[in-house]
């Protein structure tokens, strides 16, 4: 189907698949193991924002509840991964248990509009952290024969796959009829009902895509870490990372989530290790800034750079 | 069979008789203008029919079947198509998608091919080619309007239910969107319109029906219409309007 805006996009894809497939080679040039982590935390950032992207920034339903989806995903890859079955099914069930749940809190969840739906899922985010710390409190860590053969560069092409995959299937949404429907969704639901948009389908859709995408981003971490508390991957900070991540780049754009990731990744590190937690409130602040002043992020900056030049 | 058969269809809220048992019929190929003074039930009579509501009580038929109580979507795919009194088109898509969005979704889902074309063939008839790349957040209250009918149409509808369409037009658009309203009649699409600028209805339609604090209070030809005393004391408030509004 030809529409417009979709070249611009596709554009954007090739660039960013582009630079994905030169990171390919930087295990290979870079023997360092504080380079190749960065970039994974990069790499997991953007699959992580994009999944966000897909049911905030398309479908217009702020999900404060995202970190139960990638939770959900590495619990069950690292329990199946360390009991025995082999990593890529492990990882495509932790997918589908996310998004299981998903489509059954969905269903409900889906009753409530725009700051009911984000206070929902934010209180389903938690009370899933809640549970699984009381259920497991113990840490998480491999058995000493995987820690043996742990290889990091086999966790960084994994991220880089799923980085990969993240962008695809957010350029295909965007360029679909599905992404129109949901975008219209976005800007005006009962305006879209009137044509002929079937909310709620589309709605269970959009969160479907986003917390597969979510609940293997969860397996990935999984895959990752050595040692972890289970809860961790349901804190609340893996759903306002997506969310500051998107905004700061641009929401509801191919490209903004993965500008977001990066600029968010480099000065998370840079700024943890000038001024330890004072980071945190620095990204208050850009946060409240952006969606003030540019509501559309680095995307709309950019634009209206471009138009500002153009005169 | 008649395209639209509302029968004794009542909405209430909280205690305010919004509609009231009202009943009509609407003729394939008819165009029927609805008017009334402000709160007399128009907006939530179109809502009742598009689906944005579901009556306490009555029957709703299209094409004979019944669609009350459907969802807006639903109602939509089986040919019904509004716009809104303060128009709503998607403010951050091109005018093209917005109508894009009708073609794709409506009535006409399924033929997918040729789109765009199509899409742009509707804007070209509201007068809006020039415009199709802009977003629709900085188009002109007016050519929101134009783009609101654009994305009805291409839905496809057999009905087309429109809003105040006219309201906030300067002359020279109220002529060129009566044209065009004239010019969909003749292409075989039913339109039932609440207008209040009374002239124009007068005008378009063969037949008008009036309401009054949410009941029925005149069908029929313009001019009987018009001279209905009934509907002469509601619009000019004599002591038989104010004893109907009590």
């Amino acid at each position: 189907m030809r529409r417009l805006g979709a070249r611009r996009e596709r554009g954007w894809a090739a660039a960013i698949l582009g630079a994905l497939a030169l990171l390919a080679f930087l295990p290979l040039a870079v023997q360092r193991d504080d380079v190749l982590n960065f970039v994974f935390v990069t790499l997991l950032s953007i699959t992580l924002a994009q999944s966000w992207n897909v049911v905030a920034g398309y479908a217009g339903q702020v999900n404060l509840g995202h970190a139960a989806f990638f939770g959900l995903g590495a619990l069950t890859a690292r329990t199946l991964w360390i009991g025995g079955t082999p990593l890529a099914p492990a990882l495509a069930a932790g997918a589908l248990v996310a998004t299981a749940f998903a489509l059954l809190i969905g269903v409900a969840a889906f009753r409530l509009r725009g700051a009911y739906f984000a206070i929902g899922t934010l209180a389903l985010g938690e009370i899933l952290r809640t549970t699984v710390s009381n259920v497991l409190p113990e840490i998480s860590t491999l058995p000493t024969a995987a820690i043996a053969t742990y290889r990091l560069s086999q966790r960084y092409y994994l991220a880089l796959a799923l980085a990969a995959l993240s962008v695809v299937a957010v350029a295909l949404l965007s360029a679909s009829r599905l992404g129109l429907g949901m975008q219209a969704l976005r800007e005006d639901e009962e305006a879209a009902e009137a044509a002929g948009v079937g909310a709620l389908r589309l709605k269970l859709t959009a969160l479907a895509l986003s917390t597969a995408l979510a609940g293997l981003a969860g397996g990935l971490f999984a895959y990752y870490h050595i040692s972890y508390y289970p809860s961790h991957a349901f804190s609340p900070s893996w759903t306002f990372d997506a969310l500051l991540m998107t905004f700061i780049g641009g929401v509801g754009t191919l490209h903004g989530p993965v500008l977001g990731a990066v600029l968010y990744v480099f000065l998370k590190e840079y700024l943890a290790l000038r001024w330890v937690d004072f980071h945190l409130l620095i990204f208050g602040a850009l946060f409240v800034v952006i969606v003030l002043l540019l509501p559309g992020g680095l995307v709309q900056a950019a634009a209206r750079a471009r138009r500002l030049l153009a005169r | 069979m008649p395209l639209l058969e509302v029968e004794r269809v009542s909405k209430d809220f909280g205690g305010v008789r919004a509609v009231h048992d009202v009943s009509f019929t609407l003729e394939e190929g008819e165009l029927l203008g609805i008017m009334g003074p402000n709160g007399s039930g128009k907006t939530t009579l179109f809502n009742l029919i598009a689906g944005a509501l579901v009556p306490d009580g009555g029957r709703i038929r299209l094409a004979g079947q019944d669609i009350a109580g459907l969802a807006p979507h639903r109602i939509c795919a089986r040919g019904v198509a509004r716009t809104f009194q303060l128009v709503r088109p998607f403010a951050g898509l091109s005018a093209l998608e917005n109508v894009l969005v009708g073609r794709l979704y409506g009535r006409a889902r399924g033929r997918a091919a040729g789109a765009v074309a199509e899409a742009e063939r509707l804007l070209a008839l509201v007068g809006l080619e020039d415009r199709a790349h802009e977003p629709a957040a900085r188009l002109t209250f007016v050519d929101k309007k134009r783009l609101e009918l654009a994305r009805a149409l291409a839905t496809s509808p057999a009905l087309l239910l429109l809003d105040e369409f006219l309201a906030g037009l300067n002359p020279a658009e109220t002529a060129s969107a009566m044209a065009l309203v004239r010019r969909l009649v003749g292409e075989g699409i039913t339109v039932l319109m609440v207008e209040h600028i009374v002239w124009a209805l007068l005008d378009l339609s063969r037949r008008v029906l009036v309401l009054s604090a949410g009941e029925k209070i005149a069908d029929g030809p313009p001019a009987a219409v018009a001279a209905d005393p009934a509907v002469v004391d509601v619009y000019l408030g004599g002591a038989g309007g104010a004893r109907a509004r009590a």
